[in-house]
């Protein structure tokens, strides 16, 4: 069976791409078809996050995900512009707390951040919001300036 | 572009469809679909090499529903929606704490039950609850629906009883319980469990629920640990004997994640640990 043609809105822009196998993964129609090459790959085997993106505004890991199988769907990555709000203070905060190294975790750490003040808010606990981040590696160790720029996101509860 | 294995994804509309998917191919060849965030890592391993994929994305199983104080819980519902559903927290704490205790936050808004289940992993951070809350499985199949305690349908590592053509619609809980879920791990987040204790009470029985998992091929229900806990808060001393019980009768097997021997000493730490979290719960009876 020959799957239809698969439709994503993806950063704003309504895609119609032909020709996607059923196997083939949401990290490599965005690098490789979308050419959005900001997402990236690191074990393709859902232990590092690098690969996160928000599909309906939560958090997936896009290396194990069939394109296919988010037909339909809203999906965010890295390359959004300034319009996605939540997205941009995350970078910025980012930026502001020099939370990165070699740069190559950061889109999929940028994501799961945005994502989970999506869904929890700024005001959510500390450890909660930490806690999320479990699942998204930095090989240069550099977590304590990733967890400033968490600290400067989040904002106290009265 | 990285080459992909060749598996046609079959998208069905409606539970007929997607069993007639399956059984027309033989045992091996076809595979459901729900998160897919184990199922693929098998494929792209070379492990399972189906030729057919059914996903289950379009059935209408991605449920959550309540029967009184019976929880239903559709096979295809994100684990990340099931541990943010305010009530499984107060009626099912162990079921909320081995949920939000899967993968990473990333990973449970794909992963389910029903692939955990039908997964069948041996450290499966979600059976020994299953089994501890004396969890059943509707299944729906070409011959029609049946009912399977989780201790029947999970057979040995990787395997069920899942017939061809079947799929798991929905898995429920009888009753709520106190309850209780502990795990060690090489790294806390996002790993994979040496040693998984859940630990239920169920107040109808008055009797204990004790089960492990990752230290065997298969999660086991401890029945003699459960027994000796007694049928109601337990003393110290029985405890002690709950613990000793399944550090000696607990299947062990030593692999690269942890020896045999460490798994021994630690099955019994985390029961007195488990225990004691349930027994000092509010809503525990008196």
């Amino acid at each position: 069976m020959t799957p239809r043609p698969l439709r994503l809105n993806v950063n704003g822009t309504a895609e119609e791409i032909p020709d996607v196998p059923g196997p083939e993964r949401l990290l490599d129609t965005l690098r490789w078809r979308l050419k959005l090459k900001g997402t990236k790959e690191g074990c393709r085997t859902g232990d590092c996050g690098a690969c996160t993106v928000l599909v309906d505004g939560r958090s997936c890991l896009s290396c194990l995900t069939l394109a296919h199988e988010v037909d339909g769907s809203t999906v965010t990555t890295i390359e959004v512009g300034a319009e996605e709000v939540l997205v941009a203070r995350v970078r910025a905060a980012f930026d502001t707390a020099g939370a990165l190294q070699c740069g190559y975790c950061t889109p999929g750490f940028v994501m799961a951040v945005a994502g989970l003040l999506g869904e929890r808010g700024t005001a959510a606990p500390r450890e909660e919001l930490l806690e999320g981040l479990g699942g998204n590696l930095c090989r240069c160790t550099g977590y304590a300036a990733i967890v400033r720029a968490v600290d400067l996101l989040r904002t106290e509860v009265p | 572009m990285r080459p992909v294995s060749g598996f046609d994804l079959v998208v069905p509309e409606t539970a007929e469809e997607a069993i007639a998917a399956l059984q027309t191919l033989g045992p091996g060849e076809a595979a459901p679909l729900a998160g897919g965030t184990d199922l693929l890592l098998d494929v792209d391993e070379g492990r399972l090499t189906p030729r057919r994929i059914v996903s289950l994305r379009r059935l209408p199983w991605r449920t959550l529903d309540w029967n009184g104080d019976s929880l239903t819980v559709g096979s295809t519902l994100p684990l990340r929606s099931l541990e943010d559903d305010p009530q499984v927290r107060v009626k099912y704490p162990g079921l909320y704490e081995a949920v939000r205790n899967v993968g990473s936050v990333a990973l449970r808004h794909r992963a389910t039950l029903g692939g955990n289940l039908v997964r069948a992993a041996p450290a499966s951070d979600l059976i020994p609850i299953l089994l501890a809350l004396d969890a059943e499985v509707d299944l729906v199949g070409p011959q029609g629906d049946r009912t399977v305690p989780v201790d029947r349908f999970v057979l040995a590592s990787r395997r069920t009883d899942l017939r061809p053509g079947e799929l798991v619609r929905s898995v429920r809980f009888p009753e709520p319980r106190p309850s209780d879920f502990l795990w060690q791990r090489v790294r806390p987040a996002n790993d994979i469990s040496q040693v998984v204790v859940a630990v239920a009470f169920s107040p109808s029985g008055r009797r204990w629920r004790v089960a492990v998992g990752g230290v065997s091929p298969r999660p086991t229900l401890l029945t003699e640990a459960a027994e000796a806990l007694g049928n109601g808060r337990p003393n110290a001393a029985a405890v002690r004997r709950a613990a000793e019980s399944a550090s000696a009768r607990a299947p062990f097997v030593t692999d690269r994640r942890a020896s045999e021997e460490y798994r021994r000493r630690l099955v019994g730490t985390l029961l007195e640990r488990t225990v004691a979290r349930v027994a000092g719960a509010k809503v525990f009876p008196a």
